[in-house]
């Protein structure tokens, strides 16, 4: 019995293989061989680490030579697995913690349901219902009822279940009636597959209000309520030493960000988005304009004063910084690419009236409106603003808008270039770079106090930003510890992997080299034609894979092209390497049928063991 | 003299080795690169390719071959990047995730911040079972692979909802350096499923790969040798004159290359004038 289950695998798994790669019907049971080969590749794994145990446990007791080398391989490996299966420290990941939203346990059941008149549609090939939305859709009575509200991932995977338009008209119809009230949009959501009520941000009273009138027959729903109030509202506070001194908290966020002296506070969970905001924009720093000449040379004049040797080296490596600042034409592309409108996408809806309106054309996209391009005035007002620091952001938008057409979308575009500009402190930190590398070229040493002070603001907007990291993960509640990459940088396990592991491998491929070298001359000698042939073979190859061998075999006349290095080097390879190895190839294919055969029918057991033990 | 050659500690030659790889790094020696055919085919190949095709990346290696597969690697990167390709990473091996990792980090987010993860590039990370994970994917992505690296629901994933297997790919790149790797690519998806692939293996390796070119694999990279001769052809076309280092990590290596096979060319005459001194004067049987 012991052999015969596993002669049984064997032959049942390696038939249906074959049968499965010569009959396209049966491609199918070979793809599900091959996934019990995976899970039974997986079990073997488990059976290999026990056998690692237990013969090093062995040898350690045995006291047999080498032991101190057991010792160190079952540290080693039981301290992989534990930092790999444990994930000690290991970070949750991003896209199951729902950073910026409060969860509260509660089943599907108290959640509402919306119910639009439609079928499910009938597959072919029966594919069940997506495994995001199965729990939450059911048919009825030529209804279709959805439980909860339906987000866009879950709107995105049921209209693509089927691509009739029918099918999809009532998906959409669906998920615009399965959506929270009003008041409550962006703010409440219900993640079905962690059965959770979530809500985003501090929750206000009026939000309170809503969500208890919404859950008032379901005293878990008002429980879940209460929990997710208390949790949204949770404060959480960092001791900074400076706020940066454009720092404007926005009257619609000052009940949810404070800073009172060096107390920094948030109440409730912080939002990707808002640590973006608290970071950065809410800062208001300067952002970059293209320099003039003369500013140029006031910053070089600076440099200088700052006590840098500014060589003419390091003068052109300040102006291949400034030379990459944007200039005012991508800002007027960027403008006008905004203002060419995209052609809008019909609904399913839309869609699915005209072609039961008797259309047969159908058209899924909308006309496009004209397109609106900047004109002379605002082209020039763009010119004026690049290079004259004393207009703002706001007098250009003013300004543009009173000098011809202005669309919402331009403006977006105009707020998102200059938004992408790097900041005073980040140009003079890239600016500090170059001149660092640029020294070293030189072979010159730049004063400590000068980089100290082109670095200064860089250092104070990377303490802030410090800051804000802080407040981000201690008002955040982790939501699932163990839903981290094992591996991730800095973890136990990421750093075996980055300062052991890692260089150990290469050590020993490097080791190579070494042996190699030393047995070139011991054992590489021409005793016979056959040795004569090899190492003029190897010659050859050693020298082509180098630039010596073709620059040496350069001025060989193209007649004689065939005697050049690289193409000595292509014949040997492609002719005779191949010719060789294709027999070899043939060969172990021969070999291969033939020692399958026996194992398939069970005539070679070699592989089941001994049978002994 | 022979004799004093004849008895030579290993240890010298070791030392000598150490330092003909040793001295060309710190002088930072490079030589011009003169492209190969096989390297302007790899070029050539995803060249040919148009905007949005998809392009299976396939990094199957570890730490232990990243010094010679590293650059190519990095380089075949930026030149999809460039053709604007929807690139899916995948590995056969369980450290290649960092490989595609470093790769990610290195040339698509530092050098291409306007591409998007799930509509631009994914990482569909490792899957256990060899060539039998090749032999899945080739007719049904979805039976292996329901989650992307980071454990994303696949159907999420933009550039994944309609590609049901990997017969849709317009290109394999695979960059291999041990098993499973380029030979198993070459006889499980690209052979019986007629789909294009190029391939960058080490020196050991390439030798095997030769007999499916250039029907089954269009084009090979064979060690630093061939990443070096298809960097050139990708600076040439897409960097500037002093592109960034990690696009000319295997000009760089080309330098200790050649010192060390000077020196292994040295030693077999050096071993071989011992031989037949020996055999002259009767020391050694020939």
């Amino acid at each position: 019995m012991k052999r015969l289950i596993p002669l049984l695998i064997t032959a049942i798994g390696g038939f249906v293989l074959i049968v499965a790669f010569f009959i396209p019907a049966w491609q199918a049971s070979g793809e599900t061989v091959a996934v019990w080969f995976d899970i039974l590749a997986s079990i073997a794994f488990i059976l290999g680490g026990g056998n690692l145990l237990k013969v090093h446990l062995q040898h350690i007791s045995d006291r047999r030579a080498g032991w101190g080398y057991s010792v160190v391989t079952l540290l080693a490996f039981l301290l992989t697995l534990w930092f790999g299966c444990c994930k000690t420290n290991a970070p949750p990941a991003p896209n199951t913690e729902y950073y910026g939203e409060s969860f509260a346990s509660l089943p599907l059941e108290a959640l509402p349901e919306f119910s639009v008149a439609g079928t499910l549609p009938v597959r072919g090939d029966d594919k069940p219902l997506p495994a995001s939305v199965r729990r939450q859709v059911r048919a009825e009575d030529g209804s279709l009822y959805f439980r909860g509200w339906m987000n866009p991932d879950q709107i995105t995977e049921l209209m693509s279940y089927q691509d009739s338009l029918e099918w999809q008209a009532s998906v959409e119809e669906l998920a615009n009636t399965a959506q929270p009230p009003p008041e409550l949009e962006g703010k409440v959501f219900y993640r079905a597959d962690h059965g959770a009520l979530a809500f985003r941000g501090m929750m206000r009273e009026a939000d309170r209000s809503a969500l208890e009138r919404l859950f008032a027959e379901h005293p878990a729903g008002t429980a879940a309520v209460a929990q997710l109030w208390e949790a949204s509202r949770r404060e959480t506070s960092v001791e900074i030493a400076t706020a940066p001194p454009g720092l404007a908290i926005p009257d619609s966020q000052s009940e949810v960000v404070s800073l009172d002296g060096s107390r920094l506070s948030i109440r409730g969970p912080m939002s990707e988005s808002l640590r973006r905001q608290l970071s950065i924009d809410w800062t208001h720093p300067e952002r970059m304009r293209p320099f003039t000449a003369d500013q140029t040379t006031a910053l070089l004049k600076e440099l200088t004063d700052s006590g840098l040797p500014m060589s003419p080296a390091l003068e052109v490596a300040v102006n291949e910084e400034l030379g990459k600042l944007w200039r005012p034409e991508a800002l007027v592309l960027a403008i006008n690419s905004a203002g060419i409108p995209a052609p809008e996408e019909k609904s399913a809806s839309e869609l699915f009236t005209e072609m039961r309106a008797g259309e047969r054309n159908l058209q899924r996209l909308k006309p496009a409106g004209p397109a609106v391009q900047l004109n002379a005035a605002q082209i020039a007002r763009i010119e004026a603003f690049a290079f004259d620091p004393a207009i703002t952001v706001e007098s250009l938008e003013e300004g543009l808008r009173q000098d011809g057409d202005w669309t919402g979308a331009q403006a977006a575009a105009l707020g998102r270039f200059l938004s992408q500009q790097p900041t005073l402190a980040e140009f003079r930190r890239s600016l500090t770079q170059t001149l660092l590398r640029q020294a070293r070229i030189e072979g010159v040493l730049l004063p400590r106090e000068s980089i100290e002070r082109l670095l200064a603001d860089s250092r104070a907007q990377a303490d802030w930003q410090r800051n804000v990291d802080v407040l981000f993960r201690a008002a955040h509640v982790v939501k699932f510890p163990w839903s981290g990459a094992y591996d991730a940088a800095g973890t136990p396990f990421g750093w075996i992997y980055e300062f052991i592991f890692q260089p150990l491998t290469a050590t020993m491929f490097a080791l190579l080299a070494f042996y190699v070298a030393s047995a070139a001359f011991r054992a590489f000698r021409a005793k016979n034609a056959e040795a004569i042939l090899l190492l003029g073979t190897a010659f050859i190859i050693l020298l082509v894979q180098t630039p010596l061998g073709v620059w040496l075999t350069a001025w060989v006349p193209d007649s004689l092209s065939a005697l050049r290095a690289d193409e000595l080097k292509r014949y040997i390879m492609s002719l005779f390497n191949t010719a060789g190895n294709r027999a070899i190839m043939i060969g172990i294919a021969l070999g291969v049928v033939a020692t399958s055969l026996k194992i398939l029918l069970g005539i070679d057991r070699s592989y089941l063991g001994s049978g002994d033990d | 003299m022979i004799e004093r050659l004849a008895q030579i500690d290993r240890r010298w030659i070791f030392l000598a080795m150490g330092l003909s790889i040793a001295i060309p790094v710190l002088l930072q020696m490079q030589f011009p690169e003169i492209p190969g055919s096989q390297s302007q085919a790899v070029f050539d190949a995803i060249e040919q390719l148009k905007p949005g095709d998809r392009v299976l990346m396939a990094w199957d290696y570890e730490p232990s071959t990243e010094g010679e597969l590293g650059p190519m690697a990095t380089a075949f990167a930026r030149q999809c990047c460039e053709k604007g390709v929807r690139m899916y990473f995948v590995t056969l091996i369980p450290v290649g995730e960092k490989m595609i990792d470093k790769t990610i980090d290195n040339v698509l987010r530092a050098d291409f911040p306007n591409l998007v993860e799930g509509v631009d590039y994914v990482n569909l990370g490792f899957k256990a079972g060899y060539e039998g994970v090749i032999k899945v994917i080739v007719t049904d992505l979805r039976k292996l692979y329901t989650t992307d690296a980071n454990g994303t629901n696949i159907d999420l994933i933009p550039m994944c909802r309609d590609v049901q297997n990997i017969q849709q790919m317009k290109l394999i790149v695979n960059v291999s350096g041990s098993y499973p790797g380029s030979k198993e690519w070459v006889q499980y998806a690209a052979t019986p499923y007629k789909i294009n692939m190029v391939a960058g293996c080490t020196g050991v390796q390439s030798p095997l790969m030769y007999p499916y070119i250039p029907h089954q694999c269009q084009g090979l990279l064979g060690a630093i040798k061939g990443a070096s001769e298809y960097e050139t052809l990708v600076a040439e076309k897409y960097l500037s004159e002093n592109p960034d280092p990690k696009y000319m990590e295997a000009r760089r290596r080309m330098g200790p290359q050649l010192v060390a096979h000077l020196l292994m060319i040295l030693l077999i005459v050096a071993g071989n004038v011992v031989y037949f001194a020996q055999r002259r004067s009767g020391g050694v049987a020939g």
